[in-house]
């Protein structure tokens, strides 16, 4: 396991509530540079509440978040988090590309517009993406004339484009059609396989085990076992976690 | 047939007066509309500041011209601030005349009126953008301004298009009120041409067909409007 001082993403004892329901009850959870950590657990359990702390979509309650030199518990506004959103991408379950932008300015959009670099040097860094995730063609095209596992395949794009050290998964498959899985999964690996930090939130636990260093598994805003996922899947500790797994599995 | 007669239309004066007409139609529609999608666009921008006194006072605007006749609106600005006493004195005939003439208290009163109606337009499509997209946005990097005006207001835009053509096209059809108010636009014109020939119901047909076509032709251009700005997913009228 990572040690902390040397992990980029440092939560320690992370709270949220929302109204009178603590969604999140204390979260802690270290992650390494080029290390790739899936969270799994049951609907509700606070998985995407976690990932959205760690960008500072979601301001949190209580603890402590640390990503890279950055301490996001301590930011405040969107332009505060700016050099922390640079470093730091996400993908959603529902892509969430710009439907008015063609897919080329979706990838180079936030580059040119919020990073200031060169149109030029940014549209030949958004072909060559597009072409990585195998969307070499599709440069005209708007998002609506996509399928969804197009969609995401640019919203993956679209995140590297920002040269970020980290991405964050939400189910990034989880509204896909079985046959469109299996590119972006594809895709995943590859950047795992390259080194890029990876949290990813995924019901798919064959890719889980086969693609990443560690799994946390998460239930009612507690992370209630982290352990590689070789340990976690054919050996799990805590009684939730067989259960959870039982019933997936 | 009907025994109708449009020979009154041969008339250079009746044609005079009926040209006049529909210049002062078209000035009136597009000066209020011009103010009104202005007043819309401002309206819509303050609320999203989420200031409470800016709300309230936003809402009570929207509430109060879009919740009364437009007619009332324009016998409002026309008599009731003369009374007041808003006057000036003529300066040939030493006479108090209003401080608002007629085709000003019309605009003001059709541009608050249409105005009103715009915020509505223009907030339905700012709340209509999903908040995901938006979330994507900042996950981005983008700040409040550059989201609005990179991500927000575009798609926004799109979304409230059709709203504002049906306000749009309402409010030159309520431009003829303004007849009432002596403005010598289309409707006006229409009734000095019969209060001259008795040919009531020739004149009425002539501008009901003026009307019609003059309406169609905006909603035209504003549906063109629409397809121009539309993207593939939205807008494209399946
Ligand atoms: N903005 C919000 N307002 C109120 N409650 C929220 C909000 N966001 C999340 N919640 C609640 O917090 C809890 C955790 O939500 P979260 O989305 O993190 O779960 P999850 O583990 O990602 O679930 P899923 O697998 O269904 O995506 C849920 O009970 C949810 O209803
Ligand atoms: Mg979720």
């Amino acid at each position: 396991m990572t040690s902390r001082s040397e992990a980029l993403i440092e939560l320690d004892g992370v709270r949220k509530s929302f109204g009178d329901t603590e969604v999140l009850k204390g979260i802690s959870l270290n992650v390494g540079k080029g290390e790739a950590v899936c969270v799994i657990g049951p609907s509700g359990s606070g998985k995407s509440t976690i990932l959205r702390t760690i960008n500072g979509l979601l301001p949190v309650d209580e603890g402590f978040i640390r990503v890279g030199e950055h301490r996001v518990h301590e930011l405040r506004s969107d332009r505060e988090m700016r050099p922390l959103r640079r470093q730091v991408a996400m993908v959603f379950q529902q892509y969430n590309l710009f439907p008015h932008r063609t897919v080329l300015e979706n990838v180079a959009m936030a580059p040119v517009q919020v990073l200031g670099h060169d149109p030029e040097e940014v549209r030949e860094r958004a072909v060559r993406l597009l072409a990585k995730v195998h969307l070499d063609g599709k440069e005209s095209r708007y998002p609506g004339e996509l399928s969804g596992g197009q969609q995401q395949r640019v919203a993956i794009a679209r995140a590297l484009a920002m040269q970020p050290e980290v991405i964050l998964f939400d189910e990034v498959t989880a509204a896909l059609d079985p046959e469109t899985v299996k590119g972006v999964l594809e895709t995943i690996r590859e950047l795992v396989v390259e080194g890029m930090t990876c949290v990813l939130v995924t019901h798919e636990m064959r890719f889980a085990r086969e693609v990443s260093h560690r799994v946390c598994f998460t239930d009612h805003g507690r992370i209630v076992e982290s352990a590689p996922p070789a340990e976690l899947f054919d050996a799990p500790q805590d009684p939730r976690t067989r259960e959870f797994l039982a019933q997936v599995l | 047939m009907f025994g109708l007669d449009f020979t009154w239309l041969l008339d250079p004066t009746y044609q005079g007066w009926l040209v006049e007409g529909v210049w002062i139609t078209l000035q009136l529609a597009a000066v209020s509309s011009l103010a009104a999608l202005v007043i819309g666009l401002f309206g819509a921008l303050g609320l999203t500041l989420r200031l409470w006194w800016l709300d309230a006072l936003i809402e009570l605007f929207v509430e109060v011209f879009r919740n009364t006749p437009p007619l009332l609106q324009m016998l409002f600005f026309y008599f009731t601030l003369t009374q007041l006493g808003f006057t000036i004195e003529d300066p040939v005939t030493g006479l108090q005349q209003p401080l608002f003439n007629a085709f000003f208290s019309a605009s003001v009163s059709l541009s608050l009126f249409g105005g009103a109606l715009c915020v509505e337009a223009f907030r339905s499509g700012l709340d209509a953008v999903p908040k995901a997209t938006l979330e994507a946005a900042r996950s981005l990097g983008y700040g409040r301004w550059a989201l609005f005006r990179r991500v927000q207001a575009p798609i926004a835009t799109r979304i409230c298009l059709p709203g504002l053509t049906n306000v749009l096209t309402n409010l030159f059809k309520t431009t003829s009120q303004a007849s009432v108010i002596t403005v010598p636009e289309l409707m006006y014109a229409a009734g000095q041409v019969y209060n001259d020939t008795f040919r009531t119901l020739e004149a009425m047909l002539l501008v009901l067909v003026i009307y019609v076509a003059l309406v169609s032709l905006l909603s035209w251009a504003l549906l063109r409007l629409e397809r121009l700005f539309a993207y593939p997913g939205y807008g494209q009228g399946v």
